[in-house]
């Protein structure tokens, strides 16, 4: 019995050995494709890797839902993968380390495509359209009942309105700290909450503002309002298809090709995108090859 | 050092932590008052009524399994978010050992005690409250503390739902990665629960018979 239960192991061990390594070969007319994890990164691998094989004929292997931006920057930096998409505001802050200050989206752009280059060997293509930033968020109708449309017409009636929050983002010293000091937000006390929560608690009225992203899909489905960071307090998270050197090098194509996106995502596409995945539970790649044939891109 | 930081960001965030150690306090006391409204009759009941024990207890064993993250998330669409739907779940969670302390406690007594009272003309409430409470009295308490100790430590999930108390404390550390933030909501949890228990083993003392 013993030695029947080794030798399954045995088995069960040599097997998962021999698959790791062919998951990880990489051939050289393919190129590696990752995403982090949430649905907006699932749909921009799918959208990449449908655009890239329909018009090159290199073949995309998608490895999308790896992590967070810790995960696939290092895994880019390896060289384990060759393209993802990254935001503005996220290279320069998490991972470049660098300071924001206020400052229009086309500098943060250069300058993380500046440093990018120099030091990573990484080129930055151009930004698809949409800024995926962190914001607040209210029900339209209370939005409009009040006249808020900005950071600073909130501030004035935050002590009245009821704020809930990530913990996350009334923690971070670049979330909610910084947003109370600059725009003197006096809402009482915020009420932390799981991530998945916010959004259905602004919708049912348990919190009047919550902490977003701007492209949630959740906003369009809940008719809730984004209001408008005046002050500039957040980063501008445009996000670009970003992608080794080397491998653009080999193949220059996929550049072109991948910049044939740009422009092409607004925001309230973005959202349209991410509702149908989120909110009507369709696969992430069914809806990118849907856009891109809507879009006369494939 | 590292100690001198702990001790700074203790006292930047001293009103935080007792605001949450306060919340905490609320949770727990609301959930093990309601728990033990229902609990303890229901466990008496149960004692005279015993073809309907197993079911009884088996539903409430039931309630155990579910994970106390899940059991939250469930309640949202029926109580919303905030201290409603926590204290609901902390109720549930408090009932099992409760209630089967209890049952078990009454059923150990020593049948001979039981019927020396009757044989004296006790009527049954006066064995109830005189011989087999009393009796069973340890038992009882041992499953009010082990509810006591559950219900501090399942409320710390309930800041996922908006609730405040510690929780909330731990998982913006959590978030951040911050194990002095963390540490700054578990300690003052863990010394609850030894103050809780503590306090109604001094209560299981006095009121021994």
């Amino acid at each position: 019995m013993k030695k029947i239960t080794l030798l399954l192991l045995s088995i069960l061990l040599s097997m998962s050995i021999t698959g790791c390594s062919s998951f990880w070969e990489k051939d050289n007319n393919t190129v590696v494709i990752g995403g982090k994890n949430f649905t907006e990164q699932d749909i921009l691998v799918y959208i990449m890797k449908g655009i890239i094989e329909e018009k090159t004929g290199i073949k995309v292997k998608a490895k999308a839902y790896l992590g967070g931006t810790n995960v696939v920057s290092q895994a880019i930096d390896r060289g384990d993968l060759d393209i993802y998409a990254e935001y503005t505001g996220t290279a320069l802050v998490s991972v470049l380390g660098e300071e924001y200050s206020p400052s229009d989206p086309e500098v943060v752009y250069e300058k993380v495509k500046t440093i990018y280059d120099a030091k990573k060997q990484i080129v930055w293509l151009k930004p698809f359209g949409f800024n995926n930033t962190y914001t607040l968020s209210m029900r339209t109708e209370q939005a409009n009942a009040l006249g808020i449309e900005t950071f600073s017409d909130l501030a004035k009636q935050s002590a009245a309105l009821r704020l809930g929050a990530t913990h996350e983002f009334l923690e971070r010293i670049d979330g909610y700290q910084n947003v109370k000091a600059v725009y003197n937000m006096q809402f009482s006390s915020p009420a932390g909450m799981d991530p998945g929560l916010t959004y259905t608690a602004c919708r049912d009225s348990n919190v009047d503002v919550i902490d977003a992203f701007s492209t949630d899909g959740r906003i369009l489905a809940f008719n809730l309002k984004v209001l408008a960071d005046d002050k500039k307090v957040f980063p501008p998270f445009y996000a670009a298809p970003i992608i080794r050197a080397d491998t653009l090098k080999k193949h220059p194509e996929i550049g072109e090709v991948l910049n044939l996106l740009a422009g092409k995502l607004t925001n309230e596409e973005m959202m349209a995108l991410n509702a149908k995945v989120d909110l009507e539970g369709k696969s992430p790649q069914v809806v990118a090859n849907e856009w891109l044939k809507a879009k006369g891109l494939i | 050092m590292m100690f001198n930081n702990f001790l700074v960001m203790l006292q930047n965030r001293w009103p935080e932590i007792m605001i949450g150690t306060w919340e905490h306090i609320q949770l727990t006391l609301v959930a093990l008052f309601i728990g033990n409204l229902i609990a303890l009759p229901l466990g008496i009941l149960l004692t005279r009524k015993r073809k309907l024990a197993e079911a009884v207890i088996g539903i409430t064993s039931v309630f155990q399994t579910i994970p106390s993250l899940a059991l939250l998330g469930f309640m949202i669409p029926f109580f919303g978010i905030g201290f409603g739907p926590a204290i609901v779940a902390l109720t549930i969670y408090a009932l099992l050992p409760i209630l089967r302390n209890t049952y078990t406690g009454i059923l150990g007594v020593n049948q001979a005690v039981v019927d020396a009272g009757t044989g004296m003309g006790m009527t049954s409430r006066q064995v109830l409250f005189m011989i087999e409470i009393p009796l069973a009295l340890p038992i009882i308490m041992a499953g009010i503390r082990t509810a006591t100790v559950m219900v501090i430590g399942v409320a710390t999930l309930a800041a996922l739902v908006g609730a405040g108390g510690l929780g909330d404390i731990i998982f913006r550390g959590i978030a951040m990665a911050r194990q002095d933030l963390i540490l700054a909501g578990a300690i003052p949890a863990a010394l609850l629960s030894m103050i809780f228990d503590y306090i109604l083993k001094r209560i299981e003392i006095a009121v021994q018979p």
